[in-house]
């Protein structure tokens, strides 16, 4: 009979915590992110949103991220048709989430509006950068240049100067020593075309493209393969963006260094719900901590900036949040310095497949001839 | 068995079944559902524009721009190479495994057979540490000798032929090894009473007997030289046809080049279509059947052949150890770069990517599993169809299975999604949503190795064995059963080990199906190689070399033991 009651008593508590705990699901138990921002960045920042769930709500999220380049990213929530099987798009190009809110494929975020506030509208001049969507679909997560990763030692070897500017890769004794990934393959490659030739003028602008495709050695299937082999002292130097790995690969133990020549473009990281998710709460939930102290701070020791001039970059001496300020030359905060940029993302979008079409005729299909 | 003795019985004509019907009906569904309704999104895609109105503009587009011509005759040209390569390499190998005995030859077939086992990614990867232009002997040659400039062994197609040369060779060997062991040895013998030596013999009597399994070899390694895109990638060759149809079709976001992309893949599958029709025509018009199914015997090499054999082959797998070793290496050295070998070492990524998350292979062992059973269950009857009865509809359904070795993985991945991201009926989820369409995929992709390993073994056995058993009474079914499986179970098996091994290494197809939690070891491996974790990556790519030399081994022993052994 004790028994009886006692397994009784089991059973109803459990259908009331049950019944409790569905009536107090603040967000769901699941969130997936499809992104192009590496692990080292996704797994700490989603690990640590699990723990700050359980804290605040006791509810276990299950996490996980789909890996994908930004082009395949966005592919696949196309193709994926408003059914789509991840929640959160993070990071590449903010000109794709305005793209993919015009399919209504983006959910609006509906973040409070002090969150929101905390993020200025833009940075940098004489074109400023969109930190936020005006529309509400997406907001800016962190901050980061699209610049140079080179290898010191090799570099050394060569007997070439460790560079500063992109024209720097234009030494002649990096010829066959420069790894670049087509502007037809990656977005942010694309984006590094459009500043040379916004910099310099059409003309000039593809001149210096062909010269620096007569000293490339490889170009690699995406953006993220150049520090890859870049770090190996494959190749001595290339495009790349720190949370595409570059600091990765200085992390894992490489000596591998990173230069943002001064008319580097930022990312500001964007970050959007994708239309039809089945963990909308979840989702906005893991964005506005993203966008907390917290989550900035777990960001800021991988190699990237805080979005808001709340932050600025810091730890104790030989902390990861040192070493990044150390791997990215010293910045701390994109809001301590004069941002110059010369990139228009409006000119580059209306022109995309155009500046595509000519690196094709002018450049890949000779890539051979300019060698010489 | 050579002395089954035909029955004077007359024979009472062929029955059909319900149940033979039933599961012809059923192979045809589940070709057509997922082969031929995928693929006809590809054609649809190549043969319209953005509206969705039919249009040939895109393969005017191919056809007048060099850069895609260019391709599209250095993948043949590679192709070629490739075919040239592993035969030489190929047809030594099995000779000298079948036909002779020398020191640790058991040793050396299954030794052979290892580098057919290296994933993709994974076996150019431990080239490039090797071999690369920082990789270990660039790195000796510029230390010691000081010179200035590494030498280029990987970067360019003699890159790609090396890795696909090395990579490929076995399956030349394994697909004329099983042919090979079951030429009559009285036609030598008779060639041999006729005064045909050495050589002669050789080209006359027993290479022309192993055409069946040396032609399904040869479209092997050609069709996956051509459809490989991962090797070239790695090594920065782009101007392959594969390649332009991989690099097309993952940039989403112009849609022009991703059409261009789609155009490329349903150019291969025609292009397939094309060798595989050829290759057919060559093989079927000869009867290599034979009634003799006799143990080989061995001939002893003299003292200076034996060596040179051994020397042979010692050679060819010091070079095909290359990648093993430098995927190992990278498995455990952390930071190794410009030494030609690792600094520091560590653990870590193993701990990482088996301990710490076990999913990997967990879900490789799963998925591949049941891929390879529903190969059997798909492929063994389908072999049987097509070289026993006369079905109408068996020739299509042969070329449809070649077909889908030539189709590109991520023309298949993409293919999958855009035909089955609808709901399915009943339930409100779509087959791409749930985890099934995994194994499923890879079974589709994965069935011409057991449809061809089971086909050429049928193709073996003559036929009048099948028909001796049903003059006597016995029904297709138990005729099939107790006569045919006994004498064709080693290809089915040597098909299905394939199958299952090719499985466990796809990631061109799965690479774009594969939704958070699915990951097997060579998408693991593809999502670390992206995020620049290449010890993560060559971590994983060692336990998948491991878990697929312990599964040959297990076949090897089993197949040696059983049929006098021939595999070792």
């Amino acid at each position: 009979m004790i028994r009886l009651i006692k397994l009784l008593g089991v059973a109803l508590v459990s259908l009331f915590a049950t019944g409790a705990q569905a009536a107090a699901q603040a967000i769901e138990n699941e969130l997936v992110l499809i992104t192009p921002v590496a692990r080292t960045l996704t797994d700490p920042t989603l690990a640590d949103f699990a723990k700050y769930a359980k804290e605040k709500w006791n509810i276990t999220v299950k996490t996980s991220s789909l890996a994908a380049g930004t082009p395949v990213a966005y592919g696949r929530i196309v193709e994926w048709k408003g059914r789509p099987d991840a929640d959160i798009f993070w990071g590449g190009e903010s000109a794709l989430f305005d793209k993919l809110a015009e399919q209504n494929l983006l959910a609006k975020l509906n973040l409070p509006k002090a969150v929101m506030d905390a993020i200025p509208a833009s940075i940098g001049k004489p074109k400023p950068i969109p930190l936020k969507d005006p529309k509400g679909f997406w907001t800016g997560t962190v901050l980061e240049p699209y610049g140079l990763v080179y290898h010191p030692k090799l570099l050394a070897r060569l007997g070439v100067p460790e560079p500063k500017d992109w024209d720097d890769l234009l030494h002649p004794k990096l010829k066959g020593n420069v790894a670049q990934c087509a502007p037809t393959r990656s977005s942010s490659s694309h984006a590094t075309y459009e500043v040379i030739l916004q910099r310099d003028g059409d003309e000039k602008g593809w001149a210096w493209l062909k010269r620096l495709a007569g000293n490339t050695g490889i170009f690699t299937a995406r953006s993220r393969d150049v520090p890859s082999v870049v770090a190996r002292g494959e190749f001595a130097a290339g495009f790349a963006v720190p949370s595409y790995m570059a600091f990765e690969d200085r992390l894992a133990g490489y000596e591998l260094k990173f230069v943002a020549p001064k008319t580097a473009w930022i990312t500001p990281e964007p970050i959007g719900v994708i239309a039809g998710t089945r963990h909308p709460r979840a989702a906005r939930a893991f964005i506005e901590y993203l966008l907390s102290e917290r989550g900035q701070r777990v960001a800021m020791e991988r190699g990237v900036f805080p979005i808001t001039p709340k932050y600025r970059v810091q730890g104790k001496p030989g902390s990861q949040a040192e070493m990044a300020v150390e791997f990215t030359g010293g910045v701390r905060s994109y809001f301590d310095l004069d941002v110059v940029n010369i990139y228009d993302d409006n000119i580059a979008q209306k022109r995309y497949e155009a500046v595509n079409q000519q690196y094709r005729k002018e450049i890949e299909s000779v890539a051979e001839q300019l060698k010489k | 068995m050579a002395t089954a003795t035909i029955a004077a019985v007359p024979g009472r004509g062929p029955r059909v079944p319900v149940i033979s019907m039933i599961g012809f009906a059923l192979i045809w569904a589940f070709l057509i559902l997922f082969v031929l309704y995928p693929l006809t999104r590809i054609f649809y895609d190549a043969f319209t524009n953005e509206a969705g109105q039919f249009t040939l503009i895109n393969f005017q587009e191919f056809f007048t721009d060099r850069y895609y011509l260019r391709s599209l005759w250095n993948s043949l040209v590679l192709g070629v190479a490739a075919v040239v390569t592993t035969s030489v390499i190929g047809i030594a190998v099995a000779f000298l495994i079948v036909r002779y005995d020398f020191p640790y030859r058991n040793l050396f077939a299954y030794l052979t057979m290892l580098p057919m086992i290296l994933p993709p990614l994974v076996g150019v990867l431990g080239f490039v540490f090797i071999l690369g232009r920082a990789g270990t002997v660039n790195v000796w040659l510029m230390d010691w000798l000081h010179m200035a400039h590494p030498i280029n062994f990987m970067y360019g197609m003699q890159g790609v032929l090396l890795v696909e040369t090395v990579h490929l060779f076995p399956l030349m060997t394994l697909s004329i090894l099983d042919a090979m062991s079951k030429v009559d040895p009285s036609l030598e013998e008779a060639a041999q009473g006729m005064g045909a030596k050495g050589w002669r013999r050789f080209w006359d009597v027993t290479l022309p007997l192993t055409t069946p399994g040396y032609v399904s070899g040869a479209l092997l390694v050609f069709i996956w030289t051509f459809a490989d895109f991962v090797t070239p990638l790695v090594v920065g060759v782009q101007d392959l046809l594969a390649v332009q149809a991989y690099l097309n079709i993952v940039q989403f976001v112009d849609r022009r080049i991703f059409r261009m992309g789609i155009v490329i893949s349903a150019l291969l599958v025609l292009l397939a279509i094309a060798f595989v029709l050829v290759a057919r025509h060559y093989v079927a018009i000869k009867d290599y059947s034979s009634l003799a199914y006799s143990k080989v015997e061995r001939r002893r090499l003299g003292p200076v052949k034996r060596w040179l054999a051994v020397g042979f082959l010692v050679a060819l797998l010091f070079v095909s150890a290359i990648p093993q070793v430098g995927v190992l290496l990278a498995a455990v050295g952390k930071g190794w770069a410009l030494t030609p070998f690792p600094v520091h070492y560590t653990l870590d990524y193993f701990r990482q990517v088996s301990i710490e998350t076990p999913k990997f292979i967990i879900n490789s062992l799963m998925f591949s599993g049941l891929a390879v059973l529903i190969c059997l269950v798909v492929g063994v009857p389908m072999a049987w169809i097509m070289s026993r009865t006369q079905t109408p509809g068996r020739g299509a359904m042969d070329a449809l299975t070649t077909l889908i070795l030539a189709i590109p993985g991520t023309a298949i991945g993409i293919a999958y999604i855009r035909a089955f991201h609808y709901p399915l009926p009943g339930i409100d989820l779509a087959l791409t949503s749930t985890w099934f369409v995994l194994p499923l995929v890879l079974a589709v992709r994965r069935l011409p190795y057991t449809v061809r390993g089971s086909f050429s073994s049928l193709l073996l056995v003559h036929k009048s064995m099948e028909e001796a058993a049903e003059n006597v009474g016995a029904t297709k079914l138990r005729t099939f059963r107790d006569i045919t499986v006994p004498l064709v179970w080693k290809g089915i098996l040597v098909g299905a080990l394939f199958s299952f091994i090719m499985s466990i290494q796809e990631a061109s197809a799965t690479l774009f199906l594969t939704l958070g939690g699915w990951e097997m070891i060579p998408v693991g491996i593809f999502t670390y190689y992206i995020a620049g974790s290449h010890g993560q990556a060559a971590s994983l790519g060692v336990i998948l070399i491991v878990l697929c030399a312990v599964s040959l081994g297990i076949v090897n022993r089993v197949a040696g033991t059983r049929v006098g052994g021939l595999f070792g």
